[in-house]
């Protein structure tokens, strides 16, 4: 088994958490991020391993909240918080590309 | 222009008809000032957890049902990973894995033919913020964010663009009368996007897809999907191919444009939502909430016909629920439902109109309407003197035997009466009589004009009718 990803998986990985690489750090990345993969794989060693139950004991059925209104954040609460704001809005850099998302 | 063959899906969001959000307790609301109904949870602030809305569960095993899906009983949520500002936690809580619905159908009436339009499947998500592109600026209003949604998918079932348009009325017109969501297009509470490719034959692999986005009605959804066919026809008939691409219909020009070219597919790295436990629906629950279903258009529209109702005006009641939830009241009657019908379509909507009402807020109890029928059968009450007492039969609690005496409008529907009358205009129209039975047709017709003026046109006129050729033969 090799002991790095390719230069490849590493600028696409880097691309996906939108950041940038130096040439130093893709090289160090190549092996950390292969050594984390390994770590994840130990769990198919696992006996009676199952994909179904990897996330929660579903015996406990999720406890549903009815539907009732409860206090909101005032909405210059929710500015204060925002590098930028304009009137009512948050305000970030334009985004290209629509329709992103759901 | 070569003829090629369409294959169409569609994919359609619509906004749930709950109180709060999917996993927070902020209102779910529309038109508010922006940024105003959100929490902590909406705003995806660290170390805060989603909490499911029980009433989104609700929702969708009615949408389920209502869409003959089969229901998932264990399901769980996932987690679709992207950075993208209009969702600040870097990733969606979808159901990517286990659908709450699948293996449905709707069936849509095509040119008098009955098509089944399959459902693959239907998910449960949460909606995203709103975000505005203004010049070097992108402004968010998370008022939306955490808006329960249900993603509708069909299968690649469609060929055509009326196909599209009669598939989306008719998931308007279902989940509208379920009460599952407003599903208003303009308010981008049902929102479609729809894939499109051609290929010449049948046994051809599918071609290139193109999806379209940001369909603004339906009957824009309609001309993009004919548009886009258009286009793909035209490359290919020129030797050309294209990439997978999402275009958007625009408004102003009436067609597709380009928005981006699909170079990979997207990587959004699902995985199981760890911060909600497993979802299990138990057959109790699930029978619960189908038994608060309304009667659905489709047996609506059949029950009317057997009644004696046109096809016509069945739809007539099914596209106004109102009206429509008032006739269900009747069905199990013994009434005249054709005179309902027509009644409830005519007279009583030009009154409700006319006066902006509900016709809960009138005085028409389900009696009294049975009452004013049944008047209207036996021809006791003319049509045309429906119309002067209509007003105060909508308004008041006087009774309508009351209401008629009042305004002296009551047929005489007393044989007697009228043959005592009939026999003396008989007697004092002696030249008439002769024309008649020397076959004058005009003859009967002054008769019975003498008739109606002398009892005031009370006379109950099919009655009068037949006592008259009666008298004279």
């Amino acid at each position: 088994m090799k002991d790095e990803l390719s230069r490849e998986e590493v600028l696409h990985v880097a691309e996906l958490a939108r950041i940038s690489l130096t040439e130093e750090e893709i090289k160090k990345y190549q092996v950390e991020l292969k050594k984390l993969l390994n770590e994840v794989e130990k769990i198919n060693d696992v006996e009676g391993y199952d994909d179904e139950i990897l996330i929660a004991n579903w015996d406990s059925n999720a406890e549903l909240r009815k539907d009732i209104a409860g206090d909101m954040l005032n909405p210059k609460e929710v500015l204060e918080n925002a590098p930028r704001h304009a009137g009512n809005y948050i305000e970030v850099p334009v985004v290209i590309s629509d329709g992103e998302g759901a | 222009m070569s003829n090629y063959i369409p294959t169409i899906g569609v994919e359609v969001h619509v906004e749930l008809k709950t109180k709060t959000k999917i996993f927070s307790n902020s209102t779910n609301g529309y038109g508010q000032m922006a940024n105003s109904l959100t929490n902590v949870i909406d705003l995806g602030y660290p170390g805060t957890l989603p909490t499911l809305n029980e009433e989104v569960i609700n929702l969708g095993i009615k949408a389920a049902t209502i869409l003959n899906c089969k229901i998932r009983k264990v399901m769980h949520f996932d987690r679709k990973n992207y950075f993208y500002p209009d969702n600040p936690k870097n990733y969606q809580i979808t159901q990517a894995r286990t659908p709450i619905g699948y293996d449905g159908y709707v069936e849509i009436n095509v040119n008098g033919e009955s098509k089944k339009i399959y459902i693959e499947e239907m998910h449960i998500e949460e909606d995203t913020c709103k975000s505005a592109h203004r010049g070097t600026k992108t402004l968010l209003d998370f008022n939306r964010a955490g808006v329960p949604l249900i993603e509708i998918v069909t299968k690649p079932c469609i060929s055509s663009g009326e196909e599209v348009k009669l598939y989306l009325e008719k998931l308007r017109e279902l989940l509208s009368y379920g009460e599952i969501s407003d599903c208003k297009i303009e308010e981008g509470s049902m929102r479609a996007d729809v894939n499109v490719s051609i290929r010449k034959n049948e046994t051809d692999p599918f071609g290139t897809k193109a999806e379209i986005k940001n369909i603004g009605s339906i009957s824009n959804a309609k001309l993009g999907v004919e548009k886009e066919i258009e286009r793909q026809t035209k490359l290919y008939d020129n030797g050309e191919t294209f990439k997978p691409q999402t275009r958007r219909f625009d408004d102003k020009i009436g067609d597709t444009v380009l928005m981006r070219i699909k170079e990979t597919g997207n990587d959004y790295r699902y995985f199981p939502e760890p911060d909600i436990p497993f979802v299990v629906l138990t057959d109790e629950m699930i029978n619960n909430v189908v038994e608060t279903l309304p009667m659905l258009p489709d047996e609506r529209r059949k029950k009317y016909q057997e009644l004696g109702i046109s096809e016509l005006n069945a739809n007539k009641l099914v596209a106004n629920r109102p009206l429509s939830d008032y006739m269900n009241t009747l069905l199990t009657e013994k009434t005249n439902h054709k005179i309902a019908s027509n009644l409830l379509l005519g007279d009583i909507s030009a009154y409700l109109n006319r006066t902006e009402k509900d016709i809960k807020e009138t005085t028409l109890t389900k009696e009294r309407f049975l009452e004013l029928i049944s008047l209207l059968e036996k021809e006791t009450l003319t049509s045309k003197n429906l119309k002067d007492i209509l007003d105060t039969v909508m308004e008041s609690d006087t009774s309508i035997k009351d209401i008629i005496k009042e305004k002296g409008i009551e047929n005489i529907t007393d044989d007697t009466e009228i043959r005592n009358v009939i026999k003396e205009i008989i007697s004092n129209n002696p030249d008439s009589v002769n024309d008649y039975h020397n076959g004058h047709d005009r003859a009967i017709k002054y008769l019975m004009g003498q008739v109606m003026k002398e009892t005031k046109g009370k006379a109950n006129p099919k009655l009068a009718m037949d006592i008259l050729t009666e008298e004279l033969n």
